[in-house]
């Protein structure tokens, strides 16, 4: 945790020097829109490179599948936001049924 | 100890990951305008809407539809390509709460990412050393970052899905012999898959390609064919799920295939000895493409030669269950890339774009591995090994850095007679917040004459994605005196040009147009030599 919220931390500094605020928000959007994706896939038995990559790609294009197809019937920004919540409860759905392991 | 290891090699990776960012990113960071070829005008077209008007949106609006609108074949004047990847620079946009800088660095993140999956990959399978080397290669492939260039947004994002979908496939097949099968990964493969064909058909033909070949590969070296009915049954339903999510675009594929092509290279001629080169006849795209785009010393840099072809022969060689991975993946490149034999010539330059991807790992293993050829005592080898990874890092920072940070600068697009400069941005700007959108501007200042229409045209359309209003040439509409006395369209006069081009007739021109033209007009903008008339009511 405390080796995440350094290169976190770095990547927020390197982002805030090139492109000031704006860039610090988009570097905390990208994680964002694929923090849900990185609970879902910590249910399953996957390597933390595994969980990291594959939570950004999956932020990148299914968060963002969801938004445009809620976007067409309600605000965007809105969308947004649902999307979010919608991905955080399945991920902790899945974690709550998914069956467990035997030892 | 070991945890010690990879957070160090980790944090290294990191760093050249935002070396990447900061290389990539230099043409926006100081001038922090929009800039790129119609291609990359399109791309933020399509997130900007959504972002700015608070909507996705299936039917194009005019300003998009004026040139976009059959290019989705199946379902005209809709978007023709699938929306996750706008939606995100979207997405991006409102989170950050700007319209450029937000849309172009979310772009950078995406056209990089495959270094991330390149060194992921390699990592896992070969270890650090290989990983790192050859993200550093693929940062200075100049066929990677002019497509990211000239606006070619999607594809750049959709093959850093290629090594990552041959990955999880992999690991589904050297898993499955095992008595804990893990389904999982094949499941994973047929979501990610799924996605790639969203982010770019093209990038999808290349994984269906390496699947196959991977497939075929491995059930050769394991003298055994993997088949699950019921694992493929689930992966093929995923696909389904994803493949129908946006039916208008996916379809779309289907009939650009079918349908008659404009694309010249349909009409070349098929050359066998084409399948003993890697590369394509530079005169074919000769006026599209340039001709050191096909050059492997200008793309890869020569040095590299004997690597990849020592990496080549050393995987073929030993030939172990990664070692065919690598191999699979390159073998289908090559089949991708000599498609045109077959009769599929479409697109062919693009996927030339995909070669440092797999021939930077197998330099890096050339070079890495090149200190095992020789036994020398004690701890020699692994000296050597890093003395050789050390002469690698100095020839790619050298050579390649050097030969690359001369097309990608920041100075690359800045371009007097193409891209917007701060005060055209600005009364862009204005038009978006002021101007009804049935509106339509027509503009004057801008050079028109035939030696420069061809760049001051993308001028006029950056104009127009920034503006949000369809935008064009007063010199060359149809119905001029029409316009004059329509509401529908403004008038705008740009004089932000001619002082550097020392061009006195055209001023005076457009100050006699004002007073006599313009006379029943009002003007509604006037900063920065620039000023906008609407007609009078």
């Amino acid at each position: 945790m405390v080796f995440l919220l350094i290169t976190v931390l770095i990547t927020l500094v390197f982002s805030y020097i090139l492109f000031g605020v704006t860039g610090i928000r988009v570097v905390l959007g990208v994680i964002f829109i694929s923090s849900p994706f990185y609970l879902m896939l910590n249910n399953f038995e996957l390597t933390e490179g595994e969980k990291f990559v594959f939570s950004i790609l999956f932020g990148l294009t299914l968060f963002s599948a969801l938004v445009y197809l809620l976007g067409l019937v309600i605000s965007f920004r809105i969308a947004i936001i649902a999307t979010f919540l919608v991905f955080i409860i399945a991920a902790f759905l899945i974690r709550k049924y998914k069956p467990k392991k035997q030892s | 100890m070991k945890l010690n290891k990879n957070y160090i090699q980790t944090f290294i990776f990191i760093l050249v990951y935002l070396f990447a960012i900061y290389f990539w990113s230099q043409p926006y960071q100081e001038r922090k305008l929009p800039y790129g070829e119609y291609d990359a005008m399109s791309h933020f077209e399509v997130a900007d809407y959504m972002a700015y008007n608070d909507k996705s949106f299936q039917k194009l609006p005019p300003y998009i539809d004026l040139r976009y609108g059959l290019d989705n074949k199946f379902k005209p004047h809709t978007l023709w390509y699938p929306p996750p990847f706008h939606t995100s620079l979207g997405i991006i946009e409102v989170i950050a709460g700007d319209r450029v800088i937000p849309i172009f660095l979310l772009n950078t993140i995406m056209s990089t990412f495959v270094i991330i999956s390149v060194y992921f990959v390699v990592n896992s399978l070969f270890g650090f050393l290989p990983a790192i080397l050859s993200a550093l290669l693929i940062i200075f492939s100049p066929r990677d970052f002019m497509p990211y260039l000239w606006g070619q947004w999607p594809e750049r994002f959709a093959y850093a899905f290629v090594p990552i979908i041959l990955y999880c496939f992999y690991k589904y097949l050297i898993n499955y012999s095992k008595e804990d099968k893990k389904p999982t990964y094949l499941y994973l493969t047929a979501l990610f898959l799924g996605i790639n064909l969203l982010v770019h058909p093209l990038v999808f033909f290349h994984s269906i390609l390496g699947i196959a070949v991977l497939y075929v590969f491995l059930a050769i070296k394991k003298k055994k064919i993997i088949f699950n009915w019921k694992h493929s049954l689930i992966a093929a339903i995923i696909f389904l799920v994803i493949f129908l999510l946006f039916p208008y675009q996916t379809f779309n594929v289907f009939s650009s295939l079918v349908g008659p092509s404009s694309d010249t290279e349909g009409k070349k001629s098929i050359d066998l000895l084409r399948l003993f080169q890697w590369s394509l006849n530079p005169s074919d795209y000769a006026g599209s493409v340039p001709p050191s785009y096909f050059s492997f010393r200008e793309m890869h840099g020569l040095w590299t030669l004997p690597f990849l072809l020592i990496g080549i022969i050393f995987l073929v060689l030993r030939r172990e269950e990664r070692d065919v991975f690598l191999i699979a993946w390159l073998v289908s490149l090559y089949i991708a890339l000599h498609r045109d034999i077959f009769g599929i010539t479409f697109f062919l330059h693009r996927s030339l774009s995909a070669t440092a991807h797999i021939f930077a790992p197998l330099t890096a293993i050339g070079a890495v591995y090149l200190a095992n050829a020789v036994k020398l005592p004690s701890n020699y080898n692994k000296y050597l090994k890093y003395m050789i990874a050390a002469v690698f890092v100095y020839l790619a920072l050298s050579i390649n850095m050097a030969s690359a940070s001369k097309m990608l600068n920041k100075n690359t697009y800045n371009d007097f007679f193409g891209t917007l400069n701060q005060e055209e941005y600005e009364a862009a700007q204005w038009v978006l917040e002021n101007v009804p959108q049935s509106v339509n501007v027509t503009v004057l200042g801008i050079p028109y004459q035939s030696n420069v229409l061809s760049v001051t045209s993308k001028k006029i359309r950056w104009f127009a994605a920034v503006s949000q209003h369809v935008t064009r040439f007063y010199y060359y509409l149809e119905n001029k005196e029409e316009v004059l006395k329509s509401k529908e369209w403004y008038v705008m006069l740009d004089y932000t040009m001619l002082p550097a081009l020392k061009d006195v007739e055209t001023f005076n021109n457009m100050q006699k147009f004002e007073s006599e033209a313009l006379a029943n007009h009002t003007l509604a903008y006037n900063k920065n030599n620039i000023r906008v008339y609407k007609l009078a009511k």
